[in-house]
């Protein structure tokens, strides 16, 4: 039986961007959305929060998405949980180095705000199949 | 869970404020990308405006920006090829830099509806080359004095008006009704939303809706949000700014009236390219099969299409590679390339997008799914041309590009034989409308004439604004006694034309020279003969069309 996805933790640095998918993850999803701006601060509210998931935007400034997924997998506690990029960098090299670094998958931007709650929740229950 | 209309206001307010923050951004880029030093590679600037494009390629379909995002795409993909070579940039890289920046700053003013399910039912519709303009418009409307004034109105611009008072007799009629538009208010009299919800009851089921435009006195949000879901197309407010609403109904022919899109398919396998031709062609679409990648380029020069559909795996050739090539051509940037193949795999769509594509459609694929994809794509990307090319008054060709399309309508005269009229136009007196009238009204009846030659002109021929109140027309397949003919019949009806201003009626003509290339063989020189006739016409005493008495060209020669 796989657990119910409620908790998911967003780093994103782009305020437009962290409001509208804020929106869209709890107002449509009906998840509880923690949302940090960089990837220090994730280091630090993780923990408290305790996500199930975890969506990170992969360009940022300072540590980017697959710096700070490294750092959250040396905490035991996130070691195994998924973990979805959000990113408009899509080059060859790029996406298949993702897939190396152990994301589950990995959600284009620009994305639909109506549709982007369907898609974790997908992304979730194909995870666990 | 949210309340849908709350999470639909909140979404509208977040991409209002993103509207409003995106000037001061592409401002920013701008100079960002100015500051660049010319002789000398920077490479933390460049890093920086790197970034910033990057960001509006990830942020602007989110918010209702899809063109932004993009052309974005586009611009970013190039400053990626140039940041791998780290040097000074030559002067090429800097002109196309900065026509995709142009680009950029363009298809920021374009903005999709929020409620785009509805809008693009409307839009969407595949074009219809044998659709007349739709110009027969059913106002509906209680208040009888304000029905008549629209009606008196909009016949000066040539539309065809029923009124109805009541919600039972446009009911009744509406039953039996096809191909027209409506206006109509939203509050009755028994019933304070009854022109939303008949409006709902007569699209239900209908293929194609009609294009509904809701008039109203109440600006509230909810009723807004009402009129877009009933599939209102626009919505204005009381008192009607009659040109305000003109621009609606243009907006909707010109949807109605483009030609068939043209679509080209490349895959190796025949059976695969005559499937999706069917399928295409079924939605009135023309299309051409290239078997061979190798004659790519070749193909796509002869058959100029709006669309590229590249089979993902070919055997000489990659879909990839051939689409990296296609971006390479400076005609091309910025053609919608879509990628067909049996790919499920969500990596390599991803990798097929980054190279230049702009979607990816996995085999096999719904015709219904082909369709609608194919068409949304090339109707996001003809927008952004025509923000490009287009005149923003009257939506016609501007000066540059009316004139870049005589250039290659002569090539294509001279390589087919066939004939090709051009015409200047140039509205009389136009100088004292605007003293008299002012210039609202002055653009009114330019806009006015641009309607009449788009309505009254095959939709082949091509229709620019020159400058102020002058016009080149470009007539494909007909000599300068064709055009004549058309010309004068449409010189006669603007001239019957009534013009309103407070009140007061008045009329205005136009002169016009004819030039065609069996005289002279070069667009310039057969702008300046045409002009040079249109001299003579405003000479003899306007309101006239004449034709160049040049010699025909070479004749003795060639008979």
């Amino acid at each position: 039986m796989t657990d119910k996805l409620t908790r998911i933790l967003y780093v994103e640095d782009e305020p437009d961007i962290q409001m509208v998918a804020r929106l869209a993850l709890e107002a449509l999803g009906g998840y509880t959305v923690e949302i940090c701006s960089s990837g220090d601060e994730a280091l630090q509210r993780a923990p408290g929060f305790q996500p199930q998931l975890f969506l990170l935007d992969v360009m940022m400034p300072g540590m980017d998405g697959p710096s700070t997924l490294k750092l959250l997998r040396a905490l035991p506690q996130f070691a195994h949980t998924p973990v979805i990029f959000m990113t408009a960098k899509i080059q060859p090299g790029e996406v298949a180095g993702y897939k190396e670094l152990g994301v589950v998958d990995v959600i284009p931007k620009p994305f639909d705000p109506m549709l982007l709650a369907s898609k974790v929740q997908d992304i979730w229950e194909r995870y666990h199949d | 869970m949210t309340d849908p209309t709350e999470l639909q206001t909140k979404l509208e307010f977040l991409c209002d404020t993103y509207a409003a923050q995106l000037p001061e951004k592409l401002k920013h880029i701008e100079q960002v990308w100015e500051q660049l030093p010319q002789d000398s590679w920077d490479e933390e600037g460049f890093q920086t405006l790197h970034h910033m494009v990057h960001s509006l390629t990830g942020s602007g379909k989110t918010f209702g920006f899809a063109l932004l995002s993009d052309v974005a795409r586009n611009l970013e993909e190039h400053l990626n090829q140039i940041a791998q070579e780290k040097t000074a940039l030559s002067e090429d890289q800097r002109q196309y830099i900065h026509k995709l920046m142009s680009e950029l700053n363009k298809a920021a003013c374009y903005r999709e509806a929020l409620l785009s399910e509805q809008a693009s039912l409307v839009v969407g519709v595949p074009p219809n080359p044998d659709a007349l303009i739709p110009r027969r418009i059913f106002v509906l409307e209680d208040d009888s004095e304000q029905a008549e004034e629209l009606k008196v109105q909009l016949g000066y611009f040539g539309y065809e008006v029923t009124v109805f008072n009541t919600l039972a007799d446009f009911r009744s009629v509406m039953q039996r009704t096809s191909d027209v538009v409506i206006l109509t208010d939203i509050a009755f009299p028994d019933n304070s939303l009854g022109g939303i919800e008949v409006i709902k009851e007569i699209q239900q089921g209908r293929e194609t809706p009609f294009p509904v435009i809701f008039i109203s006195a109440h600006n509230e949000f909810v009723i807004r949000l009402e009129a877009a879901r009933a599939g209102g197309i626009a919505y204005l407010s009381k008192p009607v700014n009659i040109g305000k609403l003109i621009d609606k109904l243009d907006s909707v022919a010109s949807t109605l009236t483009t030609l068939p899109y043209r679509v080209m398919i490349v895959d190796d396998s025949v059976d695969t390219t005559t499937y999706y031709s069917e399928v295409l062609e079924q939605a009135r679409m023309v299309t051409k099969a290239v078997h061979n990648p190798l004659n790519v380029i070749k193909a796509l020069l002869e058959f100029a299409p709006d669309l590229i559909l590249i089979d993902l795996y070919m055997p000489k050739c990659n879909g990839m590679d051939l689409a990296k090539v296609i971006r390479q051509l400076d005609a091309f940037v910025s053609i919608p390339i879509v990628f067909l193949s049996a790919e499920i795999d969500l990596d390599k769509q991803l990798v097929a997008m980054s190279l230049g594509g702009d979607d990816f459609l996995a085999k096999p694929i719904l015709p219904q799914h082909l369709i609608s994809s194919v068409n949304s794509r090339i109707r996001r990307s003809l927008i952004l041309r025509s923000l490009v090319l287009r005149d923003s008054l009257t939506g016609l060709f501007n000066h540059t590009a009316i004139k870049d399309e005589l250039d290659r309508e002569v090539a294509r005269s001279k390589r087919y034989g066939t004939p090709l009229a051009f015409a200047m136009i140039d509205i009389d007196h136009f100088k004292q409308i605007n003293d008299t009238y002012g210039h609202p009204i002055g653009d009114r009846v330019i806009k006015s004439l641009a309607r009449l030659l788009k309505q009254r002109l095959r939709a082949s021929d091509l229709v620019g604004r020159y400058g102020g109140e002058e016009f080149a027309v470009i007539l494909v397949n007909a000599d300068r006694a064709a055009a004549l003919q058309v010309l004068d019949a449409i010189r006669q009806d603007f001239s019957q034309l009534r013009h309103l201003s407070d009140g007061k009626e008045f009329t205005v003509t136009f002169s016009c020279g004819i030039a065609d290339v069996s005289q002279f063989r070069d667009a310039t020189k057969l702008i300046e003969a045409s002009d040079k006739v249109l001299y003579n016409a405003k000479h003899a005493g306007r309101n006239q069309v004449a034709v160049s008495d040049a010699p025909v060209w070479e004749a003795a020669g060639f008979i």
